[in-house]
């Protein structure tokens, strides 16, 4: 079965030439013209990866990435109107796992989704059980306990975890997380990896806002404290 | 350009200063001259007066004893408290206290008049002194009565009244003089906020706005002010948030555009080669066009002031490379400075890359490519220069081609037509919100070409 993307845009121009190319990458692609077809649709059939235009009528794109991320760790990549404004924060914090702004190739959008996919494939890679105090983490399973109960992370935070926890102690820079996370190399944009450590704290941390596991290193990057 | 004159070759100052001067100049000497003359007259009838009366009386005593009376006692006898020296004229014969003050002493126009039996007074200059002569007829015993008064103490009184007067003359206009200044002075301190509040609007302040205050001569002038602020600023910020709506606007399109060439381009081999020859045309359009919508986006940011960096530290020599790399021209050869090796800035690095990106660019379009791209230390910053083989900039244009969509000199020296002309523009927005300097020289070692220097400065933190 083909990979399955849901394709959330207003503008039917754009939506028809982002699905040909898609498809031409061969792909399936479904589409959504509002905030309320995209969530019926998604209810339907649930998709691999959403891609969400911020800037819909009705329900607005922030608000259908929270739906969705509510019911699905599905990785969803946001469409921006520009990358330095707050909607780029904003999106992550609602959950989505990746972002670009308009305009932006085709070629771009299909490097990203198969990023995202290829890691939550990579992502049942064989590795021991991990135990950092109250947090176990389970690779195989691609599971998280903290105190025994079950944590549930998106494919990316749950990457992001392991990546720092198969090294503990180490600093890993923003860059290099951006590279074995989403494939990004230098130039990719630290505030999704800022945004996501902040995310899996809220998720794994007692308390949030003094982090006993993800601890920042000032200046270098993030490690996990052993 | 329509002006208004408001300038003359003197200075305001200077003027108002000069006007009050001579005007105090011209009526301290008039009030001086007016009180000289008056106090003159009142002085010297004061005196005639008075010397008339003594005359008189005078006159009378030798009316009386005249025929008794040897004339030069009798003269010696009268009373002159004024200082008279009395004459005696009988017929032929002249009699005088004073020798120096006798009959020919006297103004013959008197002589004539008072023989000719009417008194008469007169003020006449004898040997360069004022004097005041009163002649009185004694019918009875056919003489006449004469005395000589001097005015010159009178003189002497009014030639120091008149030394003071031009004093006072003087100092009323240093006075005015003084006054001038002073009241220029009060009078032109609001221009000074008007010209402070003008250089902030000129340097993009455009929110700033004069007080308009209580006073009913200045207010018209602030609020006249304000309302060409307002006008401007309304102006500038809707021309901005057009900019910023058309390219806003356009990006659907492109969206479109660039998805759709995509699809076509996947079934290039299926295509005639004519078709594939107009598809790249297509392509490079495209891209071109993104370039300046999203160049333009940019910019309309900063018209807008909404810009803001996101500072990370940045490890610098790895950003060049890296940026280098990335970029178009990525074989060229990077030069740093061995010091530079830890040098960390806090720099907001997608707009560093955009000014390398740029700069590399603009060498490829108009100067066949950079030869190389150094880093060094210059004390407290670190400079990025781009060299090119290219024909150089000359001096007169090497602020300009730093200003939007201008292309070297207008006999397009700098070449090529597909340039965009934002790319410097940008380079130095971007430089500048780093609290940088961006320009271009000759090349350092002398050869043809240009040499394009950004300098940031280096937080003392590492």
């Amino acid at each position: 079965m083909s990979t399955h993307i849901l394709a959330v845009e207003d503008d039917e121009r754009i939506r028809t030439a982002v699905k040909l190319a898609l498809e031409d990458e061969g792909w399936t692609v479904t589409e959504a013209s509002t905030g309320e077809d995209a969530l019926q649709r998604f209810h339907e059939t649930p998709a691999d990866v959403v891609l969400i235009d911020i800037m819909l009528p009705g329900i607005d794109g922030f608000e259908v990435c929270r739906a969705i991320r509510r019911a699905s760790d599905v990785p969803i990549v946001m469409v921006t109107a520009r990358a330095d404004t707050h909607d780029v924060v904003a999106g992550l914090e609602a959950g989505a796992d990746d972002y670009l702004t308009k305009p932006f190739a085709p070629k771009e959008l299909s490097a990203r989704i198969r990023a995202l996919l290829r890691r939550a494939r990579t992502a049942e890679v064989s590795s021991p059980h991990l135990r950092f105090g109250d947090l176990e983490i389970v690779p195989d399973e691609g599971v998280v306990r903290r105190n025994g109960d079950n944590v549930h992370l998106t494919k990316t935070e749950f990457r992001l975890l392991v990546e720092l926890a198969q090294s503990p102690g180490r600093v890993f820079s923003r860059e290099v997380l951006l590279e074995r996370i989403w494939g990004y190399g230098y130039f990719g944009d630290g505030r999704l990896v800022d945004v996501h450590v902040r995310r899996l704290r809220t998720k794994v941390e007692a308390d949030p806002a003094n982090p006993r596991h993800v601890v920042t290193v000032r200046g270098l990057g993030y490690k996990l404290q052993v | 350009m329509r002006r208004i004159r408001i300038a003359s070759r003197l200075g305001l100052r200077a003027r108002i200063t000069l006007a009050f001067s001579i005007g105090a100049l011209l009526l301290s000497t008039l009030l001086a001259a007016t009180t000289w003359t008056l106090t003159r007259e009142k002085l010297l009838s004061d005196r005639e007066s008075a010397a008339t009366v003594v005359v008189y009386t005078n006159a009378q005593t030798v009316q009386r004893r005249v025929s008794d009376t040897n004339p030069n006692e009798l003269l010696e006898t009268l009373l002159t408290p004024l200082g008279g020296r009395p004459v005696l004229l009988t017929g032929d014969e002249t009699v005088s206290r004073t020798p120096a003050f006798g009959g020919d002493a006297l103004p013959s126009e008197l002589k004539e008049m008072v023989e000719s039996g009417r008194p008469a007074r007169m003020r006449y200059d004898l040997d360069g002194e004022m004097q005041f002569a009163v002649g009185v007829p004694i019918p009875s015993a056919d003489v006449s009565y004469f005395e000589i008064v001097s005015l010159d103490d009178v003189e002497g009184t009014l030639d120091a009244l008149g030394v003071s007067l031009v004093a006072a003359a003087l100092v009323t206009t240093l006075a005015g003089a003084g006054l001038g200044w002073w009241a220029s002075r009060r009078a032109l301190r609001p221009l000074g906020g008007v010209s402070t509040a003008t250089m902030a609007l000129a340097a993009g302040r455009l929110d700033t706005r004069l007080d308009t205050g209580d006073d009913p001569d200045l207010r018209p002038i602030a609020t006249s002010f304000n309302e060409m602020a307002q006008t401007l600023q309304d102006r500038i910020e809707r021309d901005a948030r057009f900019a910023s709506d058309v390219s806003h606007e356009l990006r659907s399109p492109l969206m479109t555009l660039a998805a759709s060439i995509e699809v076509m381009e996947n079934q290039r081999e299926d295509m005639p080669e004519r078709a594939q020859a107009a598809l790249d045309l297509m392509k490079g359009d495209i891209e071109r066009f993104k370039q300046l919508v999203e160049d333009l986006l940019e910019i309309s940011r900063f018209d807008a002031g909404v810009v803001h960096l996101d500072l990370e530290e940045v490890h610098l020599a790895e950003l060049v490379m890296q940026a280098v790399s990335h970029s178009t021209d990525a074989d060229v050869p990077v030069e740093l400075d061995a010091d530079l090796a830890g040098v960390v800035v806090n720099a907001d690095k997608r707009r560093i890359v955009r000014v390398i990106a740029n700069l590399l660019d603009n060498a490829s379009r108009y100067a066949g490519g950079a030869t190389s791209v150094s880093l060094r230390r210059a004390g407290d910053e670190v400079q990025i220069a781009v060299e090119d083989a290219g024909e150089g900039v000359p001096p007169e244009d090497r602020e300009r081609i730093f200003n939007r969509f201008s292309r070297g000199s207008a006999s397009g020296r700098r070449g090529a037509s597909d340039g965009v002309g934002l790319g410097l523009a940008l380079v130095a927005e971007h430089v500048n919100l780093h609290g940088g300097k961006v320009w271009v020289e000759d090349r350092s070692d002398g050869s043809p070409g240009a040499r394009f220097v950004v300098q940031l400065p280096v937080e003392a933190q590492q």
